[in-house]
């Protein structure tokens, strides 16, 4: 459930540097939200990505991941393709901040070698842990409380609109 | 704290700031552009305010996708437009230039000003002292509601750049050996401070060059210093031992100088960009054209950073040098940098380009391959058809 913040999911295994501009590349930046997700992960190793993507799937990747453009197409094609969870042992700032903000849940944590592709993990925001396919535990780095407040809100904007409606009393 | 913490402090309000704290900030200057803000647009209404905080602190830039290259484009821009009327902010929509150097040219943020872009670029105005966030557009949205950006307090390490450049070398090679040194995630959620004897001597033109690719390095801020000491973890270099460089395919941290990959042939070059755009750049370039002529196997595309700047190479009689010598002058914009539009390439493509990334893809096909360098660089390759030293077609130092 969204609220709790915990995610169970089959693993999308990537490696390091997966840059935005493979997550989603140039040319897409002008087509309708509806058709960002039929090119997502175009630039990357993994073609059949975009086809083979399920609802609740969990990509787990290496370090810097979505580094480089601001663009926000990159994250919302992987949640509008199904993509519940990022797992990554770093992020480009960014892009980090971009998927808190429309609710794309991100976890930074190290897995290395740990995971297989295709495995169904569970993953705790809230406490950063990660539960594995034989019930060992990864510790990953729980985020701050803005961090989880915005998640838990649906994204920023949800966020500050009730901030704002609470100010205004 | 530090030159960035007493900014911070105080644009939050705050006597004192520390490292790791999350704060508020007032924001000076929100900006997005065609491809950032047309996403900004639903999530502004969705917050439910009737105006943008303040007028005169929002803008709107077209420079992605202009002029229009297909009809979603075109509509984004209208969207943008109708947007921009009705909340009675501007919008620069006559393409005016690349929104980095736009800002540059026409608001005098003062050092110390907080500019919240929706573009990953938007370091390039630590060139001269603000302290300028990188967003998407769900934080621009926010950021025009509010007029305020939520951040922690980054921790910083300083960059000193000392020492003379050696003729042929640029400030794009020092940014490159830079990354190369530090990798792309070197400062992740780090402010970078620069500082130095070559600093305090540098152009605009060209701390905004270095500027510019901070976020190559993964920066959150960028923050050229006007103090010799930042007291803050230092890193030392000497200009002096810099070389001409290129960032090879896939990253712009994979950095090997020019001189060991000199006589690969290249297909298209493109000099320009807000990396690489200003009028130096382009003095920089055109002194190879005064002589040689682009090679017969490359499309050369010259790529101002701004209507200032296309006018300032017209009355110097640069832009005529460029187009006799067969390249083609664009319009200022973004285009070819990010794959947008106004030459992308195949996957037999072979790129050497000014612009700020060399990721897969990010011209056109994933397998093209991208190598960034210096405006004289470029030029050297565009016209031997090839990748050549600076001093190659012509002699350095001295037109």
């Amino acid at each position: 459930m969204a609220e709790e913040l915990v995610y169970s999911g089959r693993v999308w295994l990537f490696g390091d540097s997966v840059d935005t501009d493979q997550i989603l590349p140039g040319y897409a930046m002008s087509y309708p939200r509806e058709q960002l997700r039929s090119c997502v992960m175009a630039g990357s190793t993994r073609q059949n990505f975009a086809a083979e993507v399920r609802p609740g799937d969990i990509i787990v990747a290496g370090g810097n991941f979505g580094y480089g453009s601001s663009r926000e197409q990159a994250p919302l094609a992987l949640k509008d393709a199904g993509v519940a969870l990022i797992i990554a042992a770093s992020f480009g700032r960014i892009f980090r901040r971009n998927a808190i903000n429309i609710g794309l849940a991100v976890l930074q944590a190290q897995t290395g070698g740990q995971v297989q592709d295709g495995d169904i993990i569970t993953a705790d925001i809230r406490s950063g842990q990660v539960v594995l396919p034989d019930r060992s535990i990864i510790n990953g780095q729980a985020p701050g409380e803005n961090v989880i407040a915005v998640l838990a809100a649906g994204g920023l904007i949800n966020k500050v609109r009730l901030q704002l409606a609470k100010e205004r009393g | 704290m530090n030159e960035i913490e007493q900014f911070l402090a105080a644009a939050a309000g705050k006597v004192a700031v520390k490292v790791g704290e999350d704060i508020t900030v007032r924001v000076d200057l929100a900006m997005g552009h065609d491809v950032t803000a047309p996403l900004a647009l639903a999530p502004f209404d969705a917050i439910g305010v009737s105006k943008v905080f303040d007028t005169g602190k929002v803008v709107f830039i077209l420079d992605h996708t202009y002029p229009a290259p297909t009809v979603q484009a075109r509509q984004c821009h209208n969207e943008m437009r109708d947007f921009a009327q009705r909340y009675g902010f501007r919008l620069f929509d006559k393409g005016e230039g690349v929104c980095h150097q736009l800002l540059s040219e026409e608001f005098a943020l003062p050092r110390g000003s907080v500019l919240v872009g929706a573009d990953s670029h938007t370091c390039t105005a630590g060139a001269y002292g603000v302290l300028a966030f990188g967003v998407g557009s769900t934080e621009l949205a926010a950021a025009m509601a509010t007029g305020t950006l939520d951040i922690e307090v980054p921790p910083a390490e300083a960059i000193y750049l000392d020492g003379v450049l050696a003729p042929g070398v640029y400030a794009k090679d020092v940014v490159l050996r830079l990354i190369g040194t530090f990798g792309t995630g070197g400062f992740t959620d780090k402010a970078v401070i620069f500082c130095g004897s070559w600093v305090r001597q540098a152009s605009l033109a060209e701390k905004m060059t270095i500027s510019n690719m901070a976020i190559e390095m993964g920066a959150m801020l960028s923050y050229f210093s006007q103090e010799s000491d930042p007291g803050t973890v230092a890193h030392r270099f000497d200009v002096a031992e810099f070389v001409p460089l290129l960032a090879c395919p896939p990253t712009p941290a994979n950095v090997r100088p020019v001189a060991e990959l000199a006589g690969l042939p290249v297909t298209q070059v493109v000099i320009g960009s807000c990396t690489n755009g200003r009028l130096a750049d382009m003095r920089e370039a055109a002194a190879v054209f005064r002589t040689a002529r682009v090679h017969e196997g490359v499309n050369c595309i010259v790529l101002p950073a701004s209507r200032r700047v296309a006018e300032a190479m017209e009355q110097e009689g640069l832009t005529a040098i460029f187009l006799q010598a067969g390249a083609v002058v664009t319009n200022p914009g973004c285009g070819p940098c990010y794959g947008g539009h106004m030459g992308l390439v195949a996957a037999d493509d072979v790129v050497v380009s000014t612009t700020n990334r060399n990721f897969p893809g990010r011209m056109g096909a994933k397998e093209a391959r991208i190598y960034l360098a210096s405006p004289r660089t470029a030029a050297e390759a565009a016209a031997a058809g090839m990748i050549a030293l600076p001093g190659t077609a012509a002699g350095l130092g001295g037109e």
